[in-house]
């Protein structure tokens, strides 16, 4: 049994220790906002914050994260009206739209560190994060956005 | 796209709506008893409460035509776009198919707008009409009298009015079916829905995380699987010691499958554990053992040299041969382009609850055709169609990997559930997808072609060295369209050029990987070599590039205007400095582009890359201009992923790379400024999906000359074989 903070509600999880986050997140608690994409910390698609960190769940242990905030696309402050949800539609980001939460997850972690970010900031932040669907220079006007706006 | 059904709760019928390719088939009220939403075969309905329900009959996977076509429909239905439910269509039902396709419902080739296109305005055309002659019944007036406001008829004369809901529920007969023509269609002009950018109604659920893709659904009860394949195409298990995979807690059973062992458990980590814990001996006999493809291409290579293979005529007009025999000059190269795997960010996934009687099920998965995903379920079960429930999920990403005639992920989740009894969910893994992928083909292409002695074209033979897509992916079709291959020769027809001797053809050869269709097709690759050996012609013809093209343009006026655009737009002409731009013109079935790349190189590392990006596309009517310069920003992106990155590889059978650390797509440093101008046209709408992608090799491979004087003709264009070029 492990205990965590996940979108602000204290859970335990009956799951192995070594058990990723991902999986902890996605098929445990049903969050599925958050994405597999590769397993190995290459897509980004499982971007979740970890104690306000930007991070891979898929390459994330669960014991690692006991006692730990973790927040999933699903807990960002503002439910629909945060300003990065708003951005992206606004900018019509998404194709597939698989990406994305971990896209916005990556972006939030991003702005709450630096709410005034440069463009090339963004562009160096954002690619952590793949989007075959090629919705990068969306991505980063969103963003634009979103720091304009908040 | 949400699924979600609304009760029916007003009183009184509402009018549905059978639409096949020719428009309106049938029309009828319902009861009120009906709660399900849409009748069994009703593809538009209109309630009591002006909500209008309009089936989606593609598949989303990104390319944005589950808001496009309702919207086709919904504009010349005259109806409020704000009371328009979609619905997915989740049947192999064929009397809505797409005409491209012979009624087949299949999401592919830039097709869901231009297929249906006719058939969606003509639906609305005739329902709106039809709602006209009930309130010119009702009010007792001609109904030429009658005009129409966002789902309302309206009779100015005496100002009265009435929603469609309200003429959906009046008692009595319907009229007969309108007749509607050319003439009766709204005026461009007029449109308040089609090129005034209405935004995606799925975006707002793929902002927030909220989206339902396969991977994601979660049944009551269900099971998960992992999937072990045989690492060869063609071997089979021949011993099997599942002991320490059942030894992993939570692991319940193993499954034998045709082609490998799914490892069944109550959780996903367990049945990834279990998989891994499988110690099985393959059988090693199987002929893809022999699958190299640095070998396989050099053998295609040899193929396309070798003027005693025969091949296909894709295109011919004229006579190529002769008129490049009495030219002045024949100029001649050949271009190389490795296997290249789709990427889509969702692993292969699938759900199945197959019932206890192992003849019916529900399943619950992303492809691009309803019917071959139904076709998959029946075969495997054995079953007929009325046994089996669709669920036909958005995808995450797709771009011709989910088109196959046997789905196996589908297949896997099927034999796992009836082996189980309970509902199973199949995730892939990265590396399951990588390694078990089906890619674009690889292929050898030689181009011929005469100058004359003032420089001008004098013939064109393109030659295509490279397997049958289609036979292998689906046989069925292939009996049908054989020995013509859209998938592997696409783009070689050339015809936006005024090219009086032409041949393309298809020297069909020996498959040597799992193939599929893919971004571009065929002109992902033939396009690539057909423009870039465009340059190389110009320049012996001591020719501007953009000059050389202009003159091969004939009466073709509106590609003739992208060129002028595009070269406007980029300032071409400029000299080469530290960067250099390269030119391409090319297209994906009726509609066209033309590209400009701006492209650095760094003679060090031979990493090349692309810091700016000017196009101009002509796809005829556009539907949402924003969703179109959306479609084409990522058609570029996935041109230029493949053209500077992207390269499978084959070792004795087995796939080489892994997953996105040896697979590597184009991330957000890597993108160009991209500046895109759509150049909208009287024709019908012609596919904006893929038209993005084809000309980006070519345009960088131009720039590249231009930049170092050395040719690129090997896609993708690494490093490696950047140095080597530039040595």
């Amino acid at each position: 049994m492990t205990d965590l903070v996940v979108n602000g509600e204290s859970v335990t999880v009956d799951a192995a220790p070594d058990t990723a986050l991902l999986w902890v997140l996605r098929e445990h608690l049903g969050l599925t906002g958050t994405k597999f994409g590769c397993g190995a910390g290459m897509c980004g698609a499982c971007t979740v914050h970890v104690d306000g960190q930007p991070t891979f769940a898929c390459l994330t242990p669960l014991d690692a994260v006991a006692g730990s905030a973790v927040t999933t696309i699903e807990g960002l402050p503002g439910a629909e009206d945060h300003p990065l949800k708003r951005a992206w539609v606004a900018e019509q980001v998404p194709q597939c739209g698989y990406c994305q939460s971990g896209q916005i997850m990556r972006a939030a972690a991003l702005l709450e560190e630096n709410p005034s970010p440069q463009r090339q900031e963004i562009v160096a932040a954002m690619s952590s994060n793949l989007c075959r669907c090629g919705t990068y220079k969306r991505i980063v006007k969103a963003v634009q956005r979103a720091a304009t706006e908040a | 796209m949400a699924l979600t059904r609304r009760a029916f709760m007003a009183s009184g019928a509402a009018l549905t709506f059978v639409v096949g390719s020719g428009g309106i088939l049938q029309a009828a009220t319902s009861d009120g008893e009906e709660t399900q939403g849409l009748a069994a075969n009703a593809w538009v309905r209109i309630d009591p409460d002006n909500t209008i329900t309009i089936v989606f009959p593609s598949t989303e996977m990104g390319q944005g035509s589950s808001s496009a076509l309702p919207l086709i429909l919904a504009e010349e239905l005259d109806a409020d776009w704000d009371l328009v439910r979609i619905e997915q269509l989740n049947r192999d039902d064929r009397t809505f198919g797409n005409p491209i396709f012979g009624g087949v419902l299949y999401t592919a080739g830039s097709t869901g707008v231009y297929g249906y296109f006719d058939s969606l305005r003509m639906a609305g055309a005739q329902a709106r009409r039809l709602l006209m002659e009930r309130a010119a019944t009702e009010w007792s007036v001609p109904s030429d009298s009658l005009t129409t406001e966002p789902s309302h008829v309206v009779h100015t004369a005496s100002g009265r009015r009435m929603s469609y809901g309200a003429l959906a529920a009046l008692p009595g007969p319907l009229p007969a079916i309108p007749e509607v023509f050319e003439a009766d269609f709204k005026a461009r002009a007029d449109y308040r829905l089609i090129g005034k950018d209405v935004p995606r109604r799925d975006v707002p659920a793929k902002s927030s995380g909220r989206e339902s893709y396969a991977i994601d659904v979660q049944v009551p009860d269900m099971l998960y699987a992992a999937v072990l394949r045989s690492p060869v195409e063609g071997e089979t298990p021949l011993e099997i010691d599942d002991s320490a995979a059942l030894a992993v807690p939570d692991v319940l059973q193993t499954v034998e499958l045709p082609d490998g062992i799914a490892v069944v458990a109550e959780r996903l980590e367990a049945a990834f554990t279990g998989k891994d814990s499988l110690d099985v001996t393959w059988s090693e006999t199987a002929p893809a053992r022999a699958f190299n493809s640095t070998a396989d291409l050099a053998d295609y290579a040899a193929a396309a040299d070798d003027p005693a293979r025969e091949g296909v005529a894709w295109r011919s007009v004229g006579d190529a041969a002769a008129a490049i025999e009495t030219a002045d000059r024949v100029i001649s190269a050949d271009y190389l382009s490795d296997y290249a795997y789709h990427a889509q960010i969702e692993p292969m996934a699938a759900v199945a609850a197959v019932e206890a009687d192992g003849r019916g099920a529900e399943v619950w998965v992303g492809s691009q055709t309803q019917s071959w995903t139904m076709r998959t379920v029946t075969e495997v079960l054995q079953t007929t169609p009325d046994r089996v429930r669709l669920h036909m999920m958005t995808m995450g990403g797709s771009f011709g990997r989910r088109t196959a005639l046997t789905q196996e992920y589908l297949r896997d989740a099927l034999l796992a559930s009836k082996a189980t009894g309970r509902p199973v969910k199949v995730v892939w893994s990265r590396e399951d997808d990588v390694k078990h992928g089906a890619f674009r083909p690889a292929a050898a292409q030689k181009l011929r072609a005469g100058l004359t002695a003032e420089g001008r074209l004098s013939g064109w033979h393109h030659r295509i060295a490279t397997p049958s897509v289609i036979a292998y992916f689906n046989p069925l079709r292939w009996e049908q369209v054989a020995p013509k291959d859209i998938i592997s020769v696409r783009g070689s027809e050339s015809k936006f050029y005024a090219i009086d001797d032409l041949l393309a053809e298809h020297v069909i050869t020996e498959r040597r990987a799992r193939l599929a269709p893919w971004r571009g097709i065929g002109a992902s690759y033939t396009s690539f070599a057909a423009e870039a050996f465009m340059d190389e012609l110009a320049e012996a013809a001591g020719k501007d590039a953009l000059a050389f093209r202009l003159d091969l343009m004939g009466d073709n006026m509106r590609g003739r205007q992208l060129l002028q655009t595009v070269a406007e737009r980029a300032g071409w002409g400029r000299p080469a400095g530290d960067t250099a731009l390269g030119l391409s013109f090319a297209g994906y079935g009726d509609s066209m582009a033309a590209g400009i790349a701006e492209v650095a190189v760094d003679r060090d590392s031979g990493r090349t890359t692309v810091q700016r990006f000017w196009a101009a596309v002509d796809a005829g009517l556009i539907i949402s201009p924003d969703n179109a310069l959306a479609q084409i920003e990522g058609g570029i992106v996935f041109g230029l992923s493949s053209s500077l990155k992207e390269s499978i590889t084959i070792q004795n059978g087995e796939v080489v790379q892994n997953n996105f650390y040896d697979y590597e797509v184009l991330r957000a440093d890597e993108v160009p400024e991209m500046d895109i101008r759509l150049q909208v046209s009287d024709g019908p709408p012609t596919g904006i999906g893929e038209v993005g992608t084809p000309m980006v090799a070519a345009a960088v491979a131009n720039a590249f000359y231009a930049l170092t004087g050395r040719r690129l003709r090997h896609l993708p264009f690494t490093p490696e074989r950047v140095i080597a070029a530039l040595a």
